[in-house]
C-alpha cells in the first residue's frame, strides 16, 4: 500500500480548534464520620468556572482559568489552563447535599455520606 | 510542495494534544513521590508572569489557599523577593486519605527589566492569584521626544 494513502485528508476543513493546556490539580482528602471533604488547588480560577458533575460514583472536576490577553510579556510561566481530575466516589454519598466552596484559589467539596452509612453505636441492652 | 494552512495547523495541535499527555504523565510521576521528594526545580514556585504595561510593570503569581498574611513581597530597585510559607491545615476530627498539597517555605527572586518606585507598589491577591502592581521609576519610564 503506498504510504500516502494511510492518512485520508479531509480536504476544505479549516479547524481553527485551539484546546487549552490540561492540568492536574493537587488535592488533600479528608474523611470523618459525617463527610468526605477534599480540597483542590485552582489558581486564578473564578467560581464560575468550576464545574462539579457526580455521576454514578464518579466524581469529575473541571476548572478553567482563562487570563486573557495583557499586554507585553517580559515572561510568562503560566496561561490559559483546565484543571480537570476524576475521583471514584462511594454510592453511599448524598448527591443533594454536597457543598462546594472556593476561597483563595482552593476548592473545598463537602461529599456529606448519607445517614444509612454512617456508623452507628449499637446499644446492648441487659435482658 | 504545497502546504496548506490547515494542515499546518492540524500538525500543530497533534503535537499540542502530545505535549499534553506527556505532562500529564509527568505530572503523575512526580506526583507519585509526594512532596517530600519534590524532583520538580523548587526554584520556580511561586510560577510568575511579567507583564510591562507602559508605565509601570505587572506581575502576576500562583499561590494557591495561601493567605494574604503567610506571603511577603520585597523591592528594591530592580530586585524583587517573593517569600511566604504554605500551610496546611488538617480539619478538626478529619483522618488523612491523601494529602498532595503538603505545607512548604518558599522564596522566589526575580530580577526586573527596570527600576520601579518601591514606595507606590500595590499588591492584592484574588483566587489565589497575587497581582503586583509596579510603576517605573521616572527614569525607566517611556519618554516621547518631540523632533525639533
Amino acid at each position: 500500500m503506498d504510504g500516502k494513502n494511510i492518512v485520508k485528508k479531509d480536504a476544505g476543513s479549516v479547524e481553527a480548534t485551539r484546546s487549552i493546556r490540561k492540568a492536574v490539580p493537587l488535592v488533600d482528602i479528608y474523611e470523618n464520620d459525617d463527610e468526605i471533604l477534599l480540597h483542590a488547588e485552582m489558581p486564578g480560577v473564578r467560581k464560575d468556572d468550576i464545574m462539579v458533575n457526580i455521576d454514578n460514583g464518579r466524581l469529575t472536576l473541571s476548572g478553567t482559568r482563562l487570563l486573557g490577553k495583557q499586554g507585553a510579556a517580559e515572561w510568562e510561566e503560566f496561561g490559559d489552563v483546565e484543571y480537570q481530575r476524576a475521583f471514584s466516589v462511594p454510592q453511599t454519598i448524598d448527591i443533594e447535599k454536597v457543598k462546594a466552596e472556593l476561597k483563595d484559589g482552593m476548592l473545598a467539596l463537602h461529599l456529606p455520606k448519607s445517614e444509612a452509612a454512617k456508623p452507628r453505636m449499637v446499644e446492648i441492652t441487659a435482658g | 510542495m504545497f502546504v496548506r494552512i490547515g494542515d499546518l495547523d492540524r500538525m500543530f495541535g497533534t503535537m499540542g494534544l502530545f505535549r499534553d499527555r506527556l505532562g500529564t504523565v509527568f505530572e503523575d510521576f512526580d506526583r507519585s513521590f509526594g512532596s517530600a521528594y519534590d524532583w520538580t526545580a523548587t526554584g520556580t514556585f511561586p510560577r510568575t508572569n511579567l507583564y510591562d504595561k507602559g508605565d509601570h510593570f505587572e506581575l502576576t503569581a500562583e499561590l494557591p489557599g495561601i493567605a494574604k498574611a503567610d506571603v511577603h513581597v520585597k523591592i528594591q530597585g530592580n530586585y524583587l523577593e517573593i517569600s511566604g510559607t504554605k500551610k496546611v491545615h488538617v480539619p478538626e476530627g478529619y483522618s488523612v486519605h491523601r494529602t498532595e498539597r503538603g505545607d512548604s517555605t518558599f522564596t522566589r527572586s526575580l530580577t526586573l527589566p527596570a527600576d520601579v518606585d518601591s514606595a507606590k507598589v500595590s499588591a492584592s491577591i484574588k483566587d489565589g492569584l497575587l497581582v503586583l502592581t509596579m510603576p517605573k521609576s521616572e527614569a525607566a519610564k517611556p519618554r516621547q521626544i518631540s523632533i525639533g
